[in-house]
């Protein structure tokens, strides 16, 4: 399958001065479900915003389908109109990502940009809400819904453009449980639909549940392993040197454990 | 899932959607709102990344360095002598040295303000009509001197050699004041700066005040920048200017919106702390003996450039 998405040899710093990737090469293919795992502050959204071309790293190249996505190649209004287009980002907050008046006039935000007929992107937005079981939101203030209706509402507001390539940040991020379960199978669900998803993760459990290909990025801002999600869950000495896992101590009534940890896979006893 | 997914969504070749006829909206003064917003963060940080080096000036008590701008402030717009003013501003030049600060990106701020308020702003100054004296640069020359209401205007108008005293000496003035202040700014955690005022009495309440607004800026910074991704990331092209108008508006009222919860939670913190109505802060550390030889160095100079 082909490359949809390249980087090469990327790095970035926040204003010259602290380093944000250092030398960052991966690929993502057509269709494939791909993740970003790190600690907090090791670059993962930052590597979102680059893959997004909301920022331009200080060296190295980014693809889209082979294309280079730079600044002056987005001001071609052809190719950044659909480079926005087939790419939807939602972000960790979706506070920031909500900006019309009510939950309709988001979910028609980005048909209507994108020219479709009105008729058609009323019928994309109606069932959108069905589909993610918000329908009862449709006239309501977006000030007005809570963290976990605003997380369906963001993520509403971007399927309703149709994007061939789906980013998300911490897709887990402040959700409760119920909606974290919503979040997962949508992902699942989406990607059988043949959507490209790459995600950005510090949670393993949600690694074990999507399978997807894993790059792992080190608190030096390096990529350290790119690989399936067995192998990267496999290698405990990788996992532990990010500091994706690590030792703690619990009980089981009076017994006392002490091992590594990591909720579903190093919890084996 | 529960809810059968929608048939758009499926579809495997993406439509492919022609640029609308409209007038188009430029997003540059939304990148310039960005760039200076990163700007401001930048140069916070700088600050502190300056305030933390472990060198002599750095590690000063701020009490000493807040009575030493202070004092030296005052003796520099006194004395009115140009060697002790140059002799000063040397004197900086070496603190500055001393601190191993970016003294040319430091250098440049003082000199351009330096220019515009101690130089362009008294440059009339030094003409003969405001400061008699010998010319020494001919401007204008009349066929006579002529007088008009309370003023008399010489045959010949030009920069005089008096004038020119008065205009270095204003510059020089301005200039190490700012030098100073810059060093002392640079040189300073600025919550511990901002801290040492209580020894002029300043309240604690005005203080904490001061120290909240310093650590909004980076949120709201935070905050615009944030915004201004996920507005762009959503915008295909097609947008008309007075549709991102409106959302430009929109998000304003947002920030604004943010500002406020952000102060209302920050306030609810204080109070679940204990805050009953009045800020209470520690003050910086004790005296030790380089606060005392510091500011022996700086008494000195003072009296030693009035007494020049």
């Amino acid at each position: 399958m082909e490359d949809i998405i390249s980087l090469k040899n990327i790095d970035y710093s926040y204003y010259g001065k602290i380093p944000a990737l250092k030398n960052v090469n991966l690929s993502v293919k057509k269709g494939e479900m791909f993740s970003i795992i790190g600690l907090n502050g090791s670059g993962k959204s930052t590597l979102l915003h680059i893959i997004n071309a909301l920022v331009f790293p200080d060296s190295g190249d980014v693809l889209f389908e082979g294309n280079p996505v730079t600044e002056k190649s987005l001001r071609d209004k052809s190719f950044g109109m659909q480079f926005r287009q087939r790419m939807g980002y939602i972000f960790q907050n979706p506070d920031i990502q909500l900006f019309c008046p009510t939950v309709f006039d988001e979910l028609l935000f980005a048909p209507l940009q994108l020219n479709l007929p009105i008729e058609t992107a009323k019928e994309r937005a109606e069932q959108t809400l069905s589909f993610l079981g918000i329908e009862y939101l449709k006239e309501r203030p977006v000030y007005m819904l809570s963290g976990g209706e605003k997380k369906r509402v963001a993520i509403a507001s971007v399927l309703t453009m149709n994007p061939e390539i789906l980013l998300v940040d911490e897709p887990l991020s402040s959700l409760d449980p119920k909606t974290q379960t919503f979040f997962i199978e949508l992902l699942l669900e989406l990607n059988r639909a043949g959507k490209t998803i790459i995600f950005t993760t510090h949670h393993l459990d949600l690694i074990e549940h999507l399978q997807p290909r894993v790059a792992v990025l080190s608190e030096e801002h390096t990529i350290r392993k790119t690989g399936t999600a067995s192998e990267i869950l496999s290698d405990e000495e990788l996992l532990i040197s990010v500091n994706l896992i690590h030792e703690h101590i619990h009980k089981h009534g009076k017994e006392e454990h002490r091992h590594y940890h990591s909720h579903y896979v190093f919890h084996k006893h | 899932m529960e809810n059968k997914i929608p048939s758009y969504l499926l579809q495997t070749v993406y439509d492919q959607y022609e640029l609308a006829k409209v007038k188009r909206a430029k997003l540059s003064f939304l990148d310039k709102t960005i760039i200076n917003s990163a700007t401001a963060v930048k140069s916070i940080y700088l600050q502190a990344e300056n305030a933390t080096k472990e060198n002599f000036i750095q590690k000063i008590n701020p009490h000493v360095k807040l009575i030493s701008l202070i004092y030296l402030v005052v003796m520099i717009s006194l004395v009115d002598n140009l060697v002790a003013q140059i002799l000063t501003t040397a004197f900086i030049f070496l603190l500055y040295i001393i601190a191993k600060l970016k003294i040319f990106q430091v250098y440049r701020k003082i000199f351009f303000l330096a220019f515009i308020f101690g130089f362009l702003v008294v440059l009339p100054a030094s003409l003969n009509v405001i400061t008699p004296g010998k010319i020494i640069f001919n401007l204008i020359t009349f066929n006579k001197p002529s007088h008009f209401w309370i003023y008399n205007i010489p045959q010949n108008i030009g920069f005089t050699l008096n004038g020119f005293q008065v205009v270095s000496l204003v510059f020089l003035r301005v200039l190490n004041s700012v030098s100073f202040s810059m060093l002392i700014v640079f040189t300073t955690s600025f919550p511990a700066f901002i801290k040492s005022f209580k020894i002029l009495g300043v309240p604690d309440t005005f203080l904490m005040i001061i120290s909240l607004a310093y650590k909004y800026i980076f949120i709201l910074s935070r905050t615009i920048e944030e915004t201004y991704f996920a507005l762009k990331s959503r915008l295909s092209g097609n947008i008309k200017s007075k549709n991102i108008r409106k959302l430009i508006s929109g998000r304003i009222f947002f920030i604004f919106k943010r500002s406020m919860i952000i102060y209302e939670n920050t306030y609810y913190a204080m109070v679940s702390r204990g805050y009953l109505g009045t800020v209470i802060l520690h003050s910086p550390k004790h005296f030790a003996f380089k606060d005392f030889v510091a500011l022996v160095i700086i008494v000195a100079l003072g009296i030693g450039i009035i007494l020049l």
